[in-house]
């Protein structure tokens, strides 16, 4: 059985896939990325592994991506994030045009072929307005988990208009409704909506076509999904798998390369 | 571990082996110069501060002035990781985060003393602010000669929207001229002599050429020449020394250093794969790893906008002893950031045809919006309209704190890698169809 593995170590976690020979998902991993990129990127392929019931031997190639693609020096190839959610997005979402992958640091709005191939790409700036930073520190000011704010900002009345971009100025903004006795959840809304604004706005520089396929940590944010969905006025596909499509475009990559016998 | 599609060809490194003798005798030219302005020697000669853009350096060194470019100054500050230091005292002086790199080097320099690790800075004698499209530099300027109590000529510089230069601005240009004469005359004691600026514009001619051929030399498959990172090594004596028989000697050197290079095949990376379009000032903090961010793919540039500041001489403009004042005013007016964006757009399209570039990459910098405004438009334009794969990346010339160089790499090689990846498709289709 060939048996490949993507691994990718993004700034907030490190995600792992095992595919079968028929690129079926056997195994995958989650988990925090810490100071120690090389254990981390280590720690996630043996649990993806031990996910699949398999034993290290058995994975014939292993494909490092994310930021910290460089420090998985157990692989044999690494390819950028942007290749490898395009890869993922289209592996699962055949129809899929345009990949909105919203991280821990980074937004990229990724056009890509019929192929799965990058066309163009456009990313956020250097700041870590509109990714899930941004959501992380505006959660916190609200003295919530990252995880429940989706489904909160769902319940909202009035969503408030959350005017700054800049992840320092908006907690600011957000401590300022607070004060003003806002309800969280209104707060909530316009936080998501102000990042839908933003994805968009990235979306528009690279072409928004449907399908649009949603990945990256944000994608399992629900309330995301929907304001996303509202913003764009059209569907989104999203799916369990979706904050594995690095990974798992990764383990794709891996195997064409096997394929067109490269493998090293 | 291979890279994507394509494996790396080019291990990092800070001192690329194709730069032999030319890049030895620039280095030697930079340290004499900065050697001599810093000379306590009495009498010194008078030193004029200039912009790169549209500068008078023939008339004031016809005067026996010595050049001082600010802006030259700060990137080699930047270059030698001196310029946050400067940075920080301007912005403790009060100047506010977004302003011009540049200006903050030479503020936050001459606050400090003007010395740095290259030479000491002299005071000006004289301040020629010969490129007003950049209103911070006007006012950078105004503060200078206020902190000086030097003179200030201000030299206003029509913007140019059409391609050939109207009777009206040269004639608005050299009655300028004129009065940057009478200055000098009253300032030095000297009557203008119309021989000695013959003289010096005629070894700018000869520089001119000889920059020309170096330039042009990036036509050829493989390129024998790095357009961007090589080439603005060799804009010192373009902009700094030209008008000097040194400057233009150089370039003679330069060109026999290409012909060698031809000859040996010893080209900028041992494989060209992508041909490459490159457009904005680079970061000067972050010079050697942005390199490498494009060896590492087989990237060369063999075209670029930024090495045309000081004048866009490969697009047929000379310097005329026959014509002195007219040429001066045509080539104030021809700086390339006085161009319109409709105008750059038309160089960078000739560009890309005439150098057979493969894609583009633009470098944007967030304290210049005069340089920058506009770039996201001509990335649309150049992929939308031209077909050209292109790349907008941003950080500074001059502030460290702007280069993310984790998040510029990951675009790089996105960008680099998407590019293999449709070539390796279109050779898969070509080898079908044959």
């Amino acid at each position: 059985m060939s048996v490949v593995a993507g691994v990718d170590i993004g700034s907030t976690t490190a995600k792992c896939v095992v595919l079968g020979e028929d690129s079926q998902v056997l195994g995958k991993s989650l988990s925090v990325v810490g100071v120690d990129i090389v254990k981390d990127a280590e720690r996630a392929l043996e649990a993806a592994i031990a996910d699949a019931h398999l034993s290290r031997s058995d994975v014939s190639f292993i494909t490092g991506t994310g930021y910290g693609r460089y420090k998985i020096y157990f692989g044999q190839l690494v390819v950028t994030e942007i290749s490898c959610h395009a890869r993922g997005a289209s592996f699962l979402f055949p129809g899929t045009r345009v990949v909105v992958d919203i991280g821990g640091q980074d937004t990229k709005a990724i056009r890509i072929n019929e192929k799965g191939e990058v066309v163009d790409f456009a990313m956020n700036d250097k700041c870590a307005a509109g990714t899930g930073r941004f959501l992380d520190v505006c959660a916190n000011a609200l003295g919530y988990d990252v995880g429940e704010i989706g489904a909160l900002s769902l319940q909202a009345r009035r969503a408030v208009k959350v005017t700054s971009t800049c992840t320092v100025f908006a907690e600011s903004e957000v401590t300022s409704y607070v004060s003003r006795g806002k309800d969280p959840k209104d707060i909530l809304a316009g936080l998501h909506a102000s990042i839908a604004n933003r994805t968009l706005s990235l979306m528009q520089r690279v072409g928004v076509e449907p399908e649009v396929t949603f990945t990256g940590g944000v994608s399992q944010n629900e309330g995301m999904v929907q304001a996303l969905r509202r913003r764009l006025g059209a569907p989104v596909n999203v799916s369990p798998l979706s904050q594995y499509l690095g990974a798992l475009g990764a383990a794709l990559h891996g195997r064409e390369r096997i394929v067109a016998g490269g493998a090293s | 571990m291979s890279e994507g599609v394509a494996s790396p060809t080019v291990p990092g490194g800070v001192s690329p082996s194709f730069l032999r003798d030319a890049r030895g005798l620039q280095r030697k030219l930079v340290e004499d110069y900065y050697r001599d302005l810093g000379s306590t020697e009495k009498p010194r000669r008078p030193v004029a501060y200039m912009l790169v853009g549209g500068n008078l350096t023939e008339i004031v060194r016809s005067f026996g002035y010595d050049v001082v470019f600010p802006e030259i100054v700060a990137l080699n500050c930047a270059i030698k990781h001196q310029s946050l230091d400067n940075i920080l005292r301007a912005e403790s002086m009060g100047y506010g985060l977004d302003v011009c790199g540049y200006v903050k080097n030479d503020l936050g320099l001459q606050d400090l003393g003007g010395k740095t690790s290259f030479g000491q800075i002299p005071r000006p004698d004289l301040l020629v602010c010969s490129f007003s499209g950049c209103y911070v530099y006007v006012k950078w300027w105004e503060a200078l000669a206020e902190s000086y109590g030097a003179p200030l000529f201000m030299y206003d510089v029509p913007y140019m929207r059409e391609e050939s230069p109207r009777k009206e601005d040269i004639d608005y240009l050299v009655s300028q001229l004129w009065e940057l004469v009478h200055l000098l005359e009253k300032r030095t004691g000297r009557a203008f002599d119309m021989d000695a600026l013959k003289r010096v514009l005629t070894e700018s001619r000869r520089a001119e050429e000889g920059w020309v051929e170096f330039l042009r030399a990036g036509r050829l498959r493989p390129s024998p020449i790095e357009a961007y990172f090589e080439s603005i090594f060799y804009m010192f004596p373009i902009n700094v020394l030209r008008g000097t028989p040194e400057a233009a000697d150089f370039y003679g050197v330069v060109n026999e250093e290409i012909r060698a290079r031809v000859r040996d095949g010893n080209y900028p990376l041992p494989e060209e794969k992508v041909r490459v379009l490159v457009e904005g000032v680079p970061p000067y903090t972050n010079y050697r790893t942005f390199w490498d961010f494009f060896r590492k793919w087989g990237a060369v540039s063999v075209v670029a906008t930024y090495p045309k500041v000081g004048g866009l001489f490969d697009r047929g403009f000379r310097h005329d002893p026959s014509r002195p004042f007219e040429s001066i005013a045509e080539y104030s007016l021809g700086a390339y950031v006085n161009q319109s964006w409709p105008l750059r757009r038309k160089i960078i399209a000739d560009y890309v045809k005439e150098y057979q570039a493969d894609a583009a990459i633009i470098h944007g910098i967030k304290s210049c919006r005069s340089f920058t405004a506009g770039q996201g438009d001509l990335r649309d334009w150049l992929i939308h309209e031209q077909g050209l794969p292109t790349l907008y990346i941003e950080s500074d010339h001059q502030d460290p704190r702007y280069f993310a160089a984790a998040q510029i790499k990951n675009r790089m090689d996105a960008f680099f890698e998407s590019l293999e990846q449709r070539r390796a498709v279109a050779a898969v289709a070509e080898a079908a169809a044959a």
